[in-house]
């Protein structure tokens, strides 16, 4: 698939004194693994961490449990009791942080499995409005009071596509806008028709990419949200979604916000 | 120290996670009181209307709110006896480094820890700063008893001359 298509997409840079400029560009993939596996470290080592300590407090919980059962004779029972059932309350505790540390560990491994996998079964002709509405319910608790969502849905037909993957990249778009605004701002989203192609926009009133970090965006791993907050493949994820609905995905971006434009072949016909 | 017995420990990181694993742990083994927070900023604001000391501080590296090294710079300016001490994930590593030697931490642990480690790394502050806080004391003692003598010669000088 890679190899006999050059992946498009076009940094249009709207800061440029010249007016804008659109620039072809390839993606850097192999330059960012170790970026990639940097912050794949940390994200897993924060649940494994947990899970490490979890197990030898849990260890030694037991071991102080047997100790006061061995001694059981010349202890005071209500003491002994007391002891027990604050240590017991540990382990019960420490069982339950384990969950949610392998919970975290699972949807680590989640996010790459999407990443690497691509689905060809699951195309069907569908309408992506009802697919971004979803996907807006879903995203709108980050949104709350601070920020207003305009919609401007064009008349787009039904398109060849995956429609749950197609809402990952609606959602990871929505997740960015919503992020790049720090107070108050507008998302907008649009959908439009051209010719044989459909285009979803989605634009904000935040922050900008800086000029340096475009050519980066689509990188697996690039983040400048700080670990915890992104993993770094968000975008590269919408990246290659887009790429196997055969579309483009294209960014401007400026000083008054940001704009992601998705276009998609209506019908994805065999390459 | 304000309880010679129990000292007073301040732990912030921003994952719930790793807050109950260091609680646990040291409810279990030691008899530390543990003062967990997982956002920095109301932990700063807690300390802020604290009126006992504390006695260490350990903080996560890379928070969303502020990074650990700041947040333990605020807290060197209310409690500047107290050790400090960073937990570090694998990624940041380099640049934690460079921030310890930087603003002079006392210790820096990475993720996934090693209990019997953290706990030796927090008996080994607070005998330090037990012994920075002995150091003071006897400095202060040395600088009152010479202010003594000052003032009796001055008294003698003034009497006899």
């Amino acid at each position: 698939m890679l190899q006999d298509h050059t992946p498009a997409f076009y940094m249009i840079d709207l800061t440029s004194r010249n007016g804008p400029t659109a620039r072809r560009m390839q993606p850097e993939k192999m330059a960012s693994l170790g970026l990639l596996i940097a912050g794949l470290a940390h994200e897993i080592n924060t649940p494994l961490g947990a899970i490490h300590s979890n197990n030898d407090t849990i260890a030694r919980s037991i071991t102080r449990i047997g100790q006061l059962l061995d001694r059981e004779a010349s202890l005071d029972p209500a003491e002994r009791r007391m002891a027990e059932g604050r240590l017991i309350e540990v382990i019960r505790e420490l069982c339950q942080n384990t969950l949610v540390a392998t919970e975290r560990l699972n949807s680590i491994v989640g996010s790459l499995k999407t990443f690497i996998h691509r689905d060809e079964a699951g195309f069907r002709k569908a309408d992506i409005h009802p697919g971004i509405d979803s996907t807006l319910t879903i995203v709108q608790h980050r949104l709350t009071d601070r920020i207003r969502v305009e919609k401007r849905y064009g008349s787009v037909p039904a398109v060849e596509c995956h429609p749950d993957r197609l809402n990952q990249v609606f959602m990871n778009l929505l997740v960015n806008a919503s992020q790049a605004i720090a107070d108050e701002g507008v998302i907008t989203i649009e959908t439009f028709r051209k010719g044989s192609l459909i285009g979803v926009s989605i634009a904000d009133t935040g922050v900008g990419i800086p000029e340096e970090n475009l050519p980066r965006i689509f990188d697996p791993g690039f983040t400048t949200k700080g670990v915890g907050v992104g993993t770094g493949l968000g975008l590269s994820i919408c990246y290659q979604i887009v790429e196997e609905h055969r579309g483009r995905i294209e960014v401007s971006s400026g000083a008054s916000g940001t704009t992601f434009t998705i276009v998609l072949p209506i019908a994805r016909r065999a390459r | 120290m304000t309880d010679l017995a129990r000292p007073a420990i301040l732990l912030v990181d921003d994952e719930e996670m790793i807050v109950t694993s260091i609680k646990s742990f040291l409810a279990v083994e030691t008899d530390y009181h543990l003062l967990a927070y997982t956002s920095p900023l109301t932990a700063l604001q807690d300390l802020e209307a604290r009126i006992t000391t504390i006695d260490l501080a350990i903080s996560d590296y890379l928070m969303p709110e502020m990074d650990g090294i700041s947040f333990l710079a605020d807290v060197k300016r209310k409690f500047p006896l107290a050790p400090r001490i960073l937990l570090t994930g694998y990624a940041d590593k380099g640049n934690a480094i460079q921030a310890i030697n930087r603003v002079g931490l006392y210790q820096y642990i990475e993720k996934p820890w090693n209990n019997d480690d953290l706990r030796l790394v927090i008996h080994n502050g607070l005998e330090k700063a037990a012994l920075l806080r002995q150091l003071e004391e006897k400095v202060h003692e040395v600088e009152r008893v010479h202010k003594e003598l000052n003032d009796v010669q001055r008294e003698i000088l003034r009497v006899f001359v």
